[in-house]
């Protein structure tokens, strides 16, 4: 009843990997264009679409759990799907908390940005994507807090994914959601153990990331 | 100036730029940048001037009229507040050339060459966010010409910069552009320094060009008072025109005081009738005080009411007719170091060396 299963530690550590790291992959892949899009274009609308991401940055997980989990209920209007307490539904759940954080901060990043500096590159004919690629170089800072805070936030997130994914063993079950499950039984060496590994997880990510993001400010 | 060959031609251009102020609206019927030629734009706050250059280097959308580019080579923009991209000086340079796919030994050459022409060697590895303004003016302008422009649009190069800054700096961009066929359009409200620079002068008013030639013949016949006094011609003394002998006639401005012109003189007041309303311009380095050296035609007396020296120029202000007029001398010099404010001068002036312009 006490004992320590480090098979099933690895496991959920492995899994919490995958579905955070897809979740933030697609998130990045969403959210770096559409933040420097709404960073360097201006078009009628942009304003609310800024204050709807704003919001987004804030909005609370275990509502997003909640939306999420009636869409895709059975009788939801996506419960066709069937994707309800699954990691697919769980990755959705993640993608909907960390879009908002990725466009907000690059999209700040980018209106950080000198206004003459579009037209410095424009007028020295630099082609578009060696305009990008300055761009992104320029922004560098900001695109590693925007992974960070993604990344944190899913990491650490446990209402939505509870709602969505069900915590389901041997399928849904991530560090955050193991940790609240084995807390409530009193099993605490299991969630110590699973609590460690979440920790040190975000440290060393976390960590990594800060060491790349301040090496790049030359 | 080699050839009179113009690089760009703009030709009735209508363009409109919208502010949170308004909108302004700058009208161009035709103005030539020449290949090798400098040409300051001079006018003031709002007149037009960084919409003019703006458009030239295509970034504003021309509602009418057509820039022509008639040279090949590319157009560059010296901003008045640049841009470094987040790098080295060297990083910077190397992308400025990312757009010209030369070789890699050319780029070389010519990174080195601009980063020795502007004074920013012994730079080249610092990170360009720790440059102070003029380090990062200079590495603007040597981005600009690293690109070998065809056309270079300088936008206030001197802007916030002390005045060894500006000269060393218009120096080095002297040489840089002379032997070249580069056609320079150059922005500045600063006319001295765009005199150092240009050989033709544009001046801007209200989204207008009000005048554009050479730079003596604007400097010495503006076309109107608003360009006369942006010119830097800044005695403009109101009187009647009265014919005189021959070639002389006077501009009356009361019964003590007439002034000296030539009548026989090109410009708009060619068709000027004795009687009507002038404006006499006289340019202050040709206002002479004191009289009986044979320069000039004495205008009457005055009374000195300011003397402002920089050291190296004087500039005298002296109550005349109500007016107060402005002259130069040498400072330290002669007259500079004995008129005092209070002394009562003569003033005169060459015939020649007064502009009429049409009053009212």
């Amino acid at each position: 009843m006490t004992e320590l299963r480090a098979g099933e530690v690895v496991e959920i550590t492995l899994r919490t990997l995958a579905v955070c790291g897809t979740a933030l992959a697609v998130a990045l892949g969403a959210g770096l264009p559409l933040g420097i899009a709404l960073g360097r274009r201006r078009f009628p609308g942009r304003g609310l679409f800024v204050s709807v991401v704003n919001s987004g940055m804030g909005a609370p997980p275990v509502v997003v759990g909640l939306v999420v989990s009636m869409l895709l209920f059975r009788s939801g209007p996506l419960g066709f799907l069937g994707l309800l307490y699954t990691p697919e539904a769980m990755i959705v759940a993640q993608v909907l908390i960390a879009l908002p954080l990725v466009v907000g901060i690059t999209l700040a990043a980018v209106g950080a940005l000198d206004e003459n500096w579009e037209l410095e590159v424009r007028t020295l004919g630099i082609p578009p994507l060696r305009r990008l690629w300055l761009l992104l170089r320029e922004i560098r800072l900001g695109l590693l807090a925007a992974v960070i805070a993604a990344l944190g936030s899913i990491l650490s997130e446990v209402g939505a994914v509870q709602a969505v994914g069900g915590n389901l063993d041997g399928e849904t079950r991530v560090l955050t959601t193991s940790i609240l499950m084995y807390t409530q039984m009193g099993r605490f060496e299991m969630a110590l153990a699973l609590g460690v590994v979440l920790v040190g997880l975000t440290l060393v990510l976390a960590g990594a990331l800060t060491v790349v993001q301040q090496g790049g400010r030359r | 100036m080699s050839l009179e060959r113009a690089a760009l031609a703009v030709r009735d251009l209508r363009v409109r730029r919208s502010s949170k102020s308004g909108s302004f609206e700058l009208r161009v019927e035709a103005l030539d940048l020449l290949a090798g030629g400098v040409l300051a734009v001079l006018g003031p706050n709002g007149a037009g001037k960084s919409t003019l250059l703006r458009s030239l280097a295509g970034l504003e959308p021309v509602l009418e009229g057509r820039i022509e580019r008639r040279v090949t080579g590319p157009v560059a923009m010296v901003f008045q507040r640049p841009v470094a991209f987040s790098g080295s000086v060297l990083h910077n340079l190397r992308v400025a050339l990312s757009g010209q796919r030369l070789p890699r030994a050319e780029a070389r050459v010519r990174v080195d060459e601009v980063l020795d022409h502007f004074g920013i060697a012994a730079l080249a590895s610092r990170r360009a966010a720790t440059l102070s303004g003029g380090e990062l003016r200079r590495l603007a302008l040597a981005r600009a010409f690293a690109l070998r422009p065809a056309v270079l649009l300088l936008d206030e190069p001197f802007d916030d910069l002390d005045a060894a800054g500006q000269e060393a700096l218009s120096l080095d961009l002297r040489r840089a552009i002379a032997g070249t066929e580069v056609a320079v359009a150059v922005v500045t409200h600063d006319l001295r320094r765009a005199l150092l620079l240009a050989d033709r002068i544009a001046v801007l008013l209200g989204g207008r060009v009000a005048q554009l030639g050479e730079r003596e013949e604007v400097l010495a016949r503006p076309t109107s008072p608003a360009v006369a006094r942006l010119v830097g011609m800044a005695n403009l003394i109101p009187g009647t025109l009265r014919s005189g002998e021959g070639d002389l006639a006077s501009v009356f401005v009361d019964e003590q005081h007439t002034v000296p012109v030539e009548t026989a003189r090109d410009g708009p007041c060619a068709a000027l009738a004795p009687g009507a309303p002038v404006w006499a311009g006289i340019r202050p380095e040709r206002l002479k005080l004191d009289v009986g050296r044979g320069e000039g035609l004495p205008i009457g007396k005055g009374v000195v009411r300011t003397l402002i020296s920089d050291g190296v120029a004087a500039t005298v202000g002296v109550a005349w007719a109500g007016l107060e007029l402005r002259t130069h001398l040498l400072a330290g010099r002669g007259l500079a170091r004995t008129v005092r404010p209070g002394d009562s001068v003569t003033l005169s002036v060459r015939p020649e060396d007064v502009h009429l312009l049409p009053r009212g």
